[in-house]
């Protein structure tokens, strides 16, 4: 990691360096805890409490593509179980894994705040609301058209 | 501050706590996460009372006592709320014999059964009589859980030394981490994941070892389940007594409590209200103290030499034998070497015994290599006062903390606890030194510098304060003028070009320097044991006087500076042990006694030799009597710590074997010479004498003592000042293409008298080896060396072998070895330097070449 100097050693700036890699990555690398720590001198332990503790870092190298369905109250109601099944079909992998190809990695997340418009599911930051199997299928066929082209 | 407790009215200092001034006042609110030394957490809950005039319930340990404040410990909703809360702390920890009513009859059946590896209930773990769960189970009455169980089922955590991590019997109070992060400096665990899979964690789960860990067991201390554990108290049964002492591992003076069972030591911790200490240790006080006392190396029978083989014979014969043969030799013919690891009156009484009984004035020891030797020989060349007496609890004080010569982590870590706590204040740390040092974490600056550089550095950062900082000031001082002129012809270019450090970061320590008063400077053996030591203090002295800070000198044994008070007032003539082992190549000294261990070549024959000491050695192979002298725990005496602060410790357990006190043989073999007047009865006899004797502990009570008052050496109160003024000479050390490494040796007291604790210990041997060589991972590469094969160190004079340990801290072209004063001579890296006993002068940079050994 030597993009890092960009960054003033305050401690304070963990957070954000870490959403940095992220961005960048799509996963904090091992290697970037010891860079960090050395950085802002802070021990490799606690950073890994810290990236531990948000969801929106992975330790696990992501998909270039993020589909994350969520499975919160009103979204299970109105049929977001069904939704997950037939994305864990089309993509075949669990839910936190990434496909072989390394193009998509399937989450799930309790509640984005959304429910009027449940089920949810978002794509690389774009909400989708009023998802059903029909419409999740033609999302993933968008996808993997755009990612041909 | 007036304040009501249950309707009860107590006076409360400000800045407490309501669980602090209960406490006090002993009324009893139960908590789990709470710690006296500990910042407030509030994590259990289970400290909640009830304040008239406040809504809900508030936990007692993070909030503060206000005038008039009416608060209530106990009522049947506290009662009810605290129950439930300890329910749901019990439904994740194994509490199956918490709440078992066969628990009273249970006692005769459990001796045993602890040595299962799961835990799943009190009497199948080994905090069980110690937990803080249980006594808070006890104290609320719980005798159900209505919460489904969960054992969380993780792997009891086993790889590292000295204790087992079992997280599942932790509550996640998180005193663990708190105590590594806030006190120790370490961070190496702290709360990782989330929700229901949140627990306490190193870095990719890591073991401790690899995480940074110091395995200075305070997080041991800390926890109130059975979560962390000793190792060694695994299989023992709670302890019938505690006896206090204080640790002789270093020059600090903690004060420790063992734990015994039927007169046997348990374990050792720091005492919660040791003065110096405060209730923390280190790895050595902690862990290493029961196996260095009962190691299997000591000496338990007098022995001498029949027949060409040692043999085991009774104290009158060995010392019968001892006199007679010492009678035989004139006073100069007799060397002796004392310890700076004994007590002050084991000391007192072996130069007493030089100078009435052998009439010799070839008495000496490590003292004269200390730093404090190099300092006192400053002063006095340049007519200064030397003030080695400092207060520890003053450096968190500081604005400015200047740190060289030694990583005080590992040399000195209590001071290093006080340098955290004054970077916790802000203060700046600045640290000069070639090795990245693990307390680099927490600088301000660090000032990475060429190897032995030092006194460019200093000089020209006072020669930046000289020009920056108001000169009338300054110009007062005694000695200015000269300082001012030596410094003239020193500079930028030439002391970056000295010593390698970035302009910017020279420009920054001084500024730091001036602006951020006071100012502590703390130096280590690594800085004076240079041929030009004196220089490199000298320049450090100057700094001090300019910035009015205080000069902390390191003294590295644990009563070195009780050795050197009386060495100043008892032995002035002295001949220093370099000369004692020379004259015996010469065949000057003919008959050695040797209290303390030292190196010394094949090359000195003596005619006859005695060694007193607690461990076996190599040197006892050339001995012609070896009297066994009883450890620490065994006697009780005098110590004069790091500060000047003379404390006593207290015998803990009778002498193992026949062993007996140093003083005891001394004043034996004396009497068996035909000089009654050093007969004594106790070591508190000789402590009065010594009191009237010595200038340094005059004042000093016998009674108060006993008492624990604070008592320090006296000195001179205002000394006086004196700038000294710098030399400039190039230095010489450098490697060639032969020789393409230096080696540099970092001091620690890795060793109590002849026993080296990384080799008989094997769980500390691992966290550091007196047997390493330690490189970094680019020289490795290059010389396709590997952790942990042998390696084979060579210079101009001679070669030895040690263990490969590739750290990125080491600086690149160099070498760190340890040197232990103790180490036999196939060993000690002294091999690389002849003559031997030229040994810690000479070997802290020496041009050396590297292979692997075989």
């Amino acid at each position: 990691m030597e993009n890092l100097s960009e960054f003033e050693a305050n401690q304070k700036d963990l957070i954000h360096i870490l959403h940095k890699i992220q961005a960048e990555y799509g996963y904090i690398p091992s290697q970037a805890l010891s860079s960090i720590s050395k950085h802002l001198k802070i021990s490799e332990s606690e950073i890994f409490g810290v990236l531990t503790f948000y969801k929106a870092f992975s330790l696990k190298p992501r998909g270039k593509h993020l589909v994350t369905i969520c499975t919160g109250t009103a979204c299970h109601v109105r049929g977001a179980p069904m939704i997950l099944d037939e994305l864990k079909r089309q993509l075949s992998i669990e839910p936190g894994e990434t496909t072989e190809d390394d193009l998509f990695t399937l989450e799930t997340v309790n509640c984005v705040g959304a429910c009027a418009l449940g089920p949810i599911v978002i794509s690389d930051g774009d909400y989708h609301g009023q998802m059903n199997t029909r419409e999740v299928n033609k999302l993933i066929k968008k996808i993997k058209k755009e990612i041909k082209e | 501050m007036i304040i009501f407790i249950d309707g009860k009215k107590f006076g409360i200092e400000s800045k407490k706590t309501i669980l602090e001034a209960a406490r006090e006042n002993e009324i009893y609110i139960p908590s789990l996460c709470d710690h006296s030394r500990l910042s407030p957490f509030s994590g259990c809950r289970l400290c909640i009372v009830e304040i008239k005039g406040r809504r809900g319930y508030v936990p007692s340990c993070s909030t503060y006592v206000e005038e008039g404040m009416d608060v209530k410990t106990d009522s049947p909703r506290l009662r009810k709320m605290r129950k439930q809360i300890l329910e749901l702390i019990l439904s994740e920890h194994p509490n199956a014999c918490l709440i078992c009513s066969e628990k009273e009859n249970c006692d005769e059946y459990k001796s045993t059964i602890r040595k299962v590896g799961e835990v799943t209930g009190c009497v199948l773990c080994p905090n069980n009589g110690r937990c803080e769960l249980q006594d808070v189970v006890k104290a609320l009455k719980i005798d159900k859980v209505r919460f489904p169980s969960v054992y969380r089922n993780y792997e009891v955590k086993k790889n590292d030394p000295f204790f087992d991590r079992n997280y599942n019997l932790c509550i996640l109070c998180g005193r663990c981490v708190r105590v590594c992060h806030d006190l120790r400096g370490s961070s190496a665990v702290s709360f990782v994941f989330r929700g229901s899979k949140a627990g306490i964690g190193t870095v990719f789960d890591q073991t401790l070892l690899e995480a940074g860990c110091q395995f200075c067991g305070a997080c041991v201390d800390v926890c109130p389940t059975g979560a962390l554990t000793e190792r060694a108290l695994k299989y023992e049964t709670l302890p019938d007594e505690t006896r206090k002492t204080i640790c002789p591992f270093c020059s600090i003076g903690c004060e420790l409590k063992m734990e015994l069972k039927e007169g046997r030591i348990l374990n050792s911790a720091p005492s919660e209200d040791g003065p110096v200490n405060q209730g923390q240790a280190c790895v050595k006080g902690r862990f290493t103290i029961k196996d260095a006392v009962y190691s299997s190396q000591r000496i338990l029978k007098p022995m001498i030499r029949k027949n060409k083989e040692l043999e085991e014979v009774s104290w009158e014969e060995a010392l019968d034998f001892v006199a007679k043969k010492l009678k035989k030799y004139k006073g100069k013919e007799i060397g002796l070497i004392a310890s700076p690891q004994v007590s002050n009156e084991d000391n007192f009484l072996i130069h007493k015994f030089a100078e009435y009984v052998l009439k010799t004035e070839n008495i000496d020891s490590v003292v004269r290599f200390s730093s404090y030797a190099v300092f006192q020989d400053l002063a006095q060349k340049n007519g200064f006062e030397l003030n080695l007496n400092f207060k520890i609890e003053d450096i968190s004080k500081a604005k400015t903390i200047f740190l060289l010569g030694a990583d005080i982590v590992v040399t000195h870590p209590i001071i290093w606890l006080e340098v955290l706590r004054a970077v916790n204040n802000g203060a700046k740390l600045i640290v000069a030194s070639s090795v990245d040092f693990f307390l680099n974490r927490f600088s301000s600056l660090w000032l990475k510098m060429k190897p032995g550089s030092e006194y460019f550095l200093l000089s020209f950062l006072s020669k930046v304060i000289i020009d920056k900082s108001k000169v009338e000031n300054l110009a007062q001082i005694e000695g200015f003028k000269n300082l001012k002129s030596s410094l003239d012809e020193l500079d930028l270019s030439q002391a970056i070009e000295k010593t390698d450090i970035e302009e910017e970061n020279i420009k920054k320590a001084a500024e730091i320097l001036i602006k951020e008063t006071p100012s502590v400077f703390i130096f280590g053996m690594e800085l004076t044991q240079l041929p030009w030591g004196s220089q490199n203090l000298a320049g450090l002295w100057n700094l001090s006087l300019q910035t009015q800070g205080q000069l902390v000198p390191l003294g590295l044994e644990t009563n070195l500076r009780g050795l050197f008070e009386l060495n100043r007032h008892c032995s002035s003539n002295t001949k220093g042990f370099k000369r004692i082992i020379q004259d015996a190549e010469e065949g000057k000294v003919k008959a050695l006694y040797l209290a303390s261990p030292i190196p010394y070549s094949q090359k000195a024959k003596f005619e006859f030799l005695v060694i007193q000491d607690s461990f076996m050695s190599e040197n006892m192979k050339k001995a012609d009597a070896v009297l066994p002298a009883a450890s620490f725990a065994e006697i009780e005496g005098t110590f004069v710590n790091v500060e000047g602060r003379i404390q006593k410790f207290n015998k803990v357990i009778e002498p193992l074997g026949e062993a007996k006190p140093d003083w005891w043989i001394i004043s034996q073999l004396a009497q068996k010479m035909g000089h009654n007047e050093l007969n004594y009865n106790a070591s508190s006899e000789i402590s009065k004498e010594m009191i009237k004797n010595i200038p340094g502990f005059s004042g000093i009570s016998f009674q108060k003592l006993k008492k624990g008052e604070r008592l320090f050496i006296q000195e001179e109160k205002k000394g006086k000042k004196k700038f000294v003024p710098i030399k400039f000479f190039s230095t010489s050390i450098e490697t060639s293409k032969e020789y393409p490494f230096l080696m540099l040796v970092d001091y620690n007291l890795d060793y109590y008298k002849n026993l080296d604790l990384s080799q008989e210990i094997k769980a500390f041997g691992i966290i550091r080896n007196s047997r390493w060589f330690k490189i970094n991972p680019n020289d490795a590469k290059k010389t396709k060396l590997k952790d942990g094969e042998t390696m084979e160190v060579e210079s101009s004079k001679g070669k030895v072998k040690g263990i490969v340990k590739v750290l990125e801290s080491v600086p690149r072209g160099t070498i760190v070895a340890s040197f232990l004063w103790n180490e036999e001579e196939t060993i000690s890296v002294a091999r690389l330097v002849s003559p031997l006993s030229n040994a810690s002068h000479s070997l802290v940079l020496l041009p050396v070449k590297i292979k692997r050994g075989k």
